[in-house]
């Protein structure tokens, strides 16, 4: 295999390197390009303190900015993008102090400061987008982000005085990314790289072939091992825009299987495939982690307790699996069936998850539900999903899925078909929250008993038709009373 | 902003914390290979593998100590690296050292580590029952319960268990050591206490104290966490550098951090209290079983902190209290912000909850009639001055509207079948000063330079708390100069010795006392120069913001001015200040004295949401008004307040250890672990602080405010348990904090079978 050298731009310079594409981004930031603002607080995703800004350039012309967790990031991430540090935006500010930084300081919203850089990047990159610029999107703009000294408060007032110094900021993201460098927000060269500058536009070049170590996003790979060994055969498959698409044909919607998160959530096709789903993307992670995760990568890691596999169950979703060295060799199969047994998949070696297929018909119901210590930025203890489709009072498929209730992400077969071509009820939520009960056996561990889980999960599916129905008083009173009982 | 230089280098990412130090080309990392099971005895130690794997690997184990083997000053258990044993799941047993972090990692996952299984015990109960104990225990007692009891009108007894909390500083734990010379050793440690390492380090090493520097530089979070818990990296570190020659770092990964580290001590008490007709309280006794871990570490300060705490804010005639230190095969629990204290305010919270439920009063009625007043004499005798319990309680209730707020709950309870609001208030008595004695001391050293700026050391690490800013406020008052003239420099035991750990909430009062009495006397020396050059009256002249002023005018002669001529006329421009905080003393046989120089008080109210069906739950609303006398820094003081809360709030309603039933932790990642994110702590804390008073008792007027607030965060703990009963009227519900989803769940569906166990571990 021959080596390749990645480039991309570090703050105002070009860096070329050929260290090993899987190392951790992280690493290379701190160790390689000595910039030690950006800290190792958890080495998985889980603190923030390792944020830094990753811009990429979009077809359309302009760039995207997006927050991202470096620690579970491979450096072959970084390829043709932009990555700002904390460094990087206190260069571009008089005085070293970006109006972010300085808001901080005003507010007294840094004590030991070793989380510092991360909420200023977190803050930065919420500013960029520039959708959200109230008190609800700040605290999702932090969502990735600890903090163990000031309770927050102090951080909260900083990003108040943010959204009244900078809610009037253009719409445009090419005027806002323009008005956020004359504020000294972001220094020049992001402005610069979004309009093709600093970074000059280099050949995608052929995908890896995927032997052995295919990377979506790698946020739970480097969850799992945070000190790769360098080898051979990896692949980052994101680097493929062909895999990353989320395209809608006819009656199907296709997703490609290294979409992040935040893409499936964002896509107007998936809305209005799965109307209100987007509801529920606060429940997944953080937004540094659905920045990187992908669908694909989220599936083939076959965690029990996986939000968007569970979700992707209830949706009835097919899983398309490939051989990228062999053409004509797709096979799509329902996606409760790719997993075995405890993280056991069936995936035959150099097979690849490509793709997963929703139907994009009709206006199904959705709902999610999730049983975890925090509402936010927590791994369930138990989840579940439920799609209905309902002709007039009757339900005309239903299907309901469950996490952390076994030891793979499961399709509830039996609340399923009980609950197709019923009436919806209060007996029927009832019925079918104790048929959900009595048909997992899940086991006791850190996240919670088997009997927690068992309660739960009868809990979270009456909590689904106590979501769906709202104004259906025989629902809401079955449920009232079988929670009380 | 003035007097804020830190927290700019914070935000610009330019502060430089251990891992972020440049290193030597020939710098080796360090890693440990831990125990994996909770007891065991070593037969054989096999590091060929890791050796093979590359050239730079070293090994090493306790057999390389060149001095003595042990980090244990108050009882001798525990060595750097154990020698025959094991005593807890996680232990570090050797030291592995390689060219890079990841080869070091590998080496320790290739080093075996033979053993024959020993017992272990985890349950503290457990461990007295087979009289496995740190120290023997210990029990302070006041009038005559006995008699107390049997007059009492209402007597309740229960028992209350409260978990351990992870510090989750967010920079783990690290060392950087080198040789000076080849024959000294230095040592940058993420440490509370310079000294401490330094003592250890040179028993470790076997060299004296001369020979062994700690620099103790910006800390990303401690918590206690590195009061003592920092001494043995920064030792293996130094005797890495020492056998190796080379200079090494040690940082931890989070996993190893949270395997190997203590974290605040379970405790499982048992307790009777009994009150008259009126709901006066006439008597309490507690046995409060410590979990201690595997060694002693802080354990018998942190015992008795919670007797002394015992009976919260409240105003007990009768009392008898007895702690027992139990040894565990766990990782030895340490100091964790508010050290005991919290541990017993659970205790004597949920006491009174049991009363009231005797009584059938709200616990609040019983909390109100019962509060700390003026006078009042502790049951370890220490008569208390200066309360403003009342006074916090009363501001609370007024402010929050609390009877209105009480019956809008309730009303709306009563609307609402499948979601319930519940609310609990709690006041604060916290005594301030390190109950050990010996540990109120501290030094500074302070340098005018030619130029006027000034340079102030002290013993007190900078680790969030923001103590370096309030000690520049001290200096810059004392010295009458501008604060952006006054830099606070890192912590060394070059430049100040024998300091105490920053620990305690005592930081601020004791460095900075030793800071302002160090300016005092440079002050003096300026001012009496002063008074040669101008013939004005010493007693006329003051300094303000670096001006020589004469009974309130511009003299026309600056600070720097006079700076100067005292330097060509040869006047020290540099002195030592030492502090020694005044009138404490105590009797450990009698158990009685006056061991804390002031107490801190205020009160706090949580308002809770619970989901019925769901059983999780949201913190609605928050309210304290807190104490902090006349505050060096408000500013500082309201982050330091809300943090403590919010750690407060953590522990009792979100955080929880769990351990398998083979002692293993499996809450060893933040992803299992879950600490207050922003989302959690969205309601804040409406925060209020009691009118200025000066506190006689500490640095210009000002109250120690680290740990106290902490314990507001166990009102959030009652809250959820009275929403819960909301809606559950009839639940049993043990007094088992954290409060879970899990545990609300449970208690919600009538109790659930195989709930799992924690042991109290």
């Amino acid at each position: 295999m021959t080596k390749r050298s990645l480039r991309f731009l570090a703050n105002d310079r070009v860096v070329e390197t050929d260290r090993w594409e899987g190392s951790p981004a992280l690493d290379f930031i701190r160790k390689d390009l000595a910039l030690t603002g950006t800290k190792e607080g958890c080495r998985e995703g889980d603190c923030g303190a390792c944020a830094v800004l990753l811009g990429e350039r979009k077809r359309e012309g302009g760039a995207a900015y997006r927050a991202v967790p470096s620690c579970v990031l491979p450096l072959a991430a970084l390829e043709n993008k932009h990555l700002v540090t904390i460094e990087g935006l206190a260069a571009g500010a008089d005085g070293g102090l970006t109006p972010v930084m300085r808001a901080f300081l005003e507010e007294n919203a840094s004590q030991c400061g070793f989380c510092s850089p991360g909420f200023i990047i977190v803050l930065t990159a919420w500013l960029i987008e520039g959708s959200h610029l109230d008190e609800e999107g700040a605290l999702e703009a932090v969502s990735g982000n600890l903090c163990r000294c000031t309770g927050y408060g102090s951080i909260r007032r900083a990003a108040a005085r943010l959204i009244k110094d900078f809610r009037d900021l253009p719409p445009e993201p090419e005027a806002r990314l323009d008005a956020l460098a004359a504020a000294q927000v972001v220094p020049a060269s992001l402005p610069a790289f979004a309009q093709g500058g600093l970074l000059e536009k280099t050949a995608p070049r052929p995908l890896f072939t995927p032997v052995g170590f295919a990377v979506g996003g790698g946020s739970d790979l480097y969850v799992r091992n945070p000190d790769p060994i360098p080898r051979s055969g990896f692949a980052y498959l994101p680097a493929d825009p062909s895999l990353k698409a989320i395209t809608r044909r006819g009656a199907t919607l296709e997703v490609g299987a290294a979409a992040t998160v935040r893409e499936f959530f964002a896509s107007e096709d998936v809305r209005s495939a799965v109307p209100g789903i987007e509801r529920f993307e606060g429940k997944f992670a953080s937004i540094l982690v659905r920045n990187v995760a992908t669908l694909g990568g989220n599936a083939v890691n076959a965690s029990p307790v996986a939000d968007i596999v569970s979700m992707l169950i209830a949706l009835g979703a097919i899983v398309r699996i490939e051989r990228p060295e062999q053409s004509g060799t797709a096979r799509e199969i329902p996606l409760e069936r790719l997993y075995l047994g405890y993280k056991k998949l069936d995936l035959a070696a150099g097979e690849l998850v490509t793709a997963f297929l929703l139907q994009a018909h009709g206006r199904p119901l959705f709902n999610f539900e999730k049983a975890s210590k925090r509402s936010t930025l927590d791994i369930a203890a138990v989840n579940t999903a439920i799609m209905i489709e309902l002709d007039e009072n009757r339900i005309t498929r239903g299907r309901i899925s469950a996490g952390g209730v076994a030891a793979t992400p499961l399709l509830l077969e039996g609340a399923s078909e009980l609950i197709t071509g019923r009436e919806v009820t209060g007996s029927l939520a009832v019925e079918a929250a104790r048929a959900a009960a009595s048909e997992v056996s899940p086991i006791s561990d850190v996240r919670g008993s088997a009997a927690y889980r068992i309660e739960a999960l009868k809990r979270l599916v009456l909590a689904h038709f106590a979501t769906l129905f709202p104004g259906d008083a025989g629902i809401q009173d079955a449920v009232t009373k079988e929670a009380l009982r | 902003m003035k007097g804020a230089h830190d927290a700019a280098l914070n935000l610009r990412g330019m502060t430089a914390y251990i891992d972020d130090l440049p290193e030597p080309a020939n710098a080796l990392q360090a890693t440990v290979k831990l125990s994996e099971s909770a007891r065991g005895r070593i037969t054989r130690i096999d590091a060929l593998a890791a050796l093979a794997l590359d050239p730079s690997v070293r090994v090493i184990t306790a057999a390389d100590v060149p001095g003595e083997n042990q980090l244990g000053f108050t009882v001798a258990d525990e060595p750097l690296l154990p020698e025959h044993e094991w005593e807890y799941w996680g232990q570090p047993l050797v030291l592995c050292l390689a060219q890079t972090r990841a080869l070091a990692r590998r080496a320790a996952e290739l080093v075996r580590v033979e053993g024959e299984p020993l017992e272990p015990v985890f349950d503290p109960r457990e461990a007295a029952a087979r009289g496995e104990f740190i120290l023997p225990p210990r029990t302070q007692s006041s009038g005559d319960v006995e008699k107390a009891v049997a007059r009492a009108s209402y007597v309740a007894e229960g028992r209350a268990d409260s978990g351990g909390q992870e510090h989750v500083y967010l920079e783990t734990q690290g060392a950087f050591a080198e040789l000076v010379d080849g024959t000294r050793v230095r040592i940058v440690s993420s440490t509370q206490g310079a000294t401490v390492v330094q003592r250890a380090a040179a028993r470790v090493l076997g060299l004296p104290m001369n020979a062994v520097e700690v620099e103790a530089r910006r800390l990303g979070g401690a918590f206690g966490g590195k009061e003592d818990q920092a001494t043995s990296w920064a030792c293996l570190a130094a005797l890495g550098a020492f056998v190796t020659g080379r200079p090494v770092k040690l940082y931890l990964d989070r996993k190893t951090d949270m395997r190997a580290t203590g974290k605040r001590h379970p405790y499982s008490s048992d307790f009777r209290i009994s009150a008259d007709k009126d709901g006066r309280i006439l008597s309490f006794e507690a046995d409060y079983y410590q979990n201690s871990g595997s060694s002693c570490d802080l354990s018998p300060g942190i015992l008795s902190r919670t007797l002394f705490h015992a009976c919260g804010a409240y105003r007990v005639p009768n009392v008898r209290i007895t702690g027992y230190m139990c040894k565990t095969n766990l990782p030895s629990f340490t100091a964790f912000r508010g050290f005991g204290a919290p541990q017993a305010f659970f205790v004597i919270e949920a006491a009174i909850d049991a009363l009231a439920a005797k009584m059938g009063l709200q616990a609040e009625e019983i909390k109100a009639r019962n509060l700390v007043e003026e006078g009042d004499v502790t049951h370890y005798g220490m008569p208390l001055v200066g309360v403003r319990a009342r006074e916090a309680w009363d501001r609370l209730t007024a402010q929050a509207d609390w009877r209105r707020l009480r019956a809008d709950i309730d009303a709306f309870n009563a609307a609402h079948p499948l979601e319930k609001l519940g609310a609990a208030l709690i006041p604060n008595c916290f005594g301030i000063s390190f109950t050990k004695l010996p540990m109120n001391q501290g030094g500074a050293l302070v340098h005018v330079y030619q130029d006027g700026s000034v340079l102030v050391s002290t013993g007190a690490v900078e680790m969030g708390q923001q103590v370096a800013r309030k000690i520049a406020r001290v200096a810059s008052s004392a010295l009458g100069v501008p604060l952006d003239t006054v830099r606070v420099e890192r912590t060394s035991t070059l430049t100040v010795a024998n300091t105490v750990p920053t620990a305690a909430s005592t930081g601020s009062d004791i460095n900075g006392a030793a800071a302002l009495a160090a300016c005092e006397e440079i002050r003096g020396r300026i001012i009496a120069k002063a008074t040669e050059l101008t013939g004005l009256a010493a007693a006329e002249l003051s300094f303000r913001e670096g001006r020589l002023l004469c009974a309130g005018s511009d003299t026309g002669l600056s600070f720097r001015d006079l700076v100067a001529k005292c330097h060509e006329a040869r006047i020290d421009l540099s002195a030592h200040g030492f502090y020694a905080t005044p009138g404490l003393f105590y009797d450990a046989q009698a158990e009685r004295g006056s061991p804390f120089a002031y107490h801190v008080y205020g009160a706090a109210l949580v308002v809770a949401r619970l989901d019925v069906l769901r059983g999780s739950y949201a913190i609605e609303k928050a309210v304290a008004v807190h104490d902090i006398a006349r505050s060096l820094d408000p500013v500082v003081d309201r982050g330091q307040v809300e943090g403590a809360f919010a750690q407060g709030l953590g522990w009792a309603t979100l955080e929880e250890l769990v351990f398998s039933n083979e002692g293993r932790l499996l809450s060893d990642t933040l992803s299992t672990y879950k600490l207050p994110d922003a989302h959690f702590l969205s309601a804040g804390l409406d925060l209020d602080f009691l009118p200025e008073s000066e506190n006689p008792r500490a640095v210009l007027g000002s109250k120690a405010v680290g740990e106290p607030p902490l314990n507001y965060g166990i009102a959030g703990y009652f809250a959820v348990l009275d929403a819960i009963r909301a809606a559950r009227p009839d639940a049993r519900i043990p007094y088992d904090l954290p409060m879970t989803p899990e545990k609300a769940l449970s208690a919600l569906s009538g109790g659930l079978v195989g709930t799992r166990k924690r042991g109290n571990a």
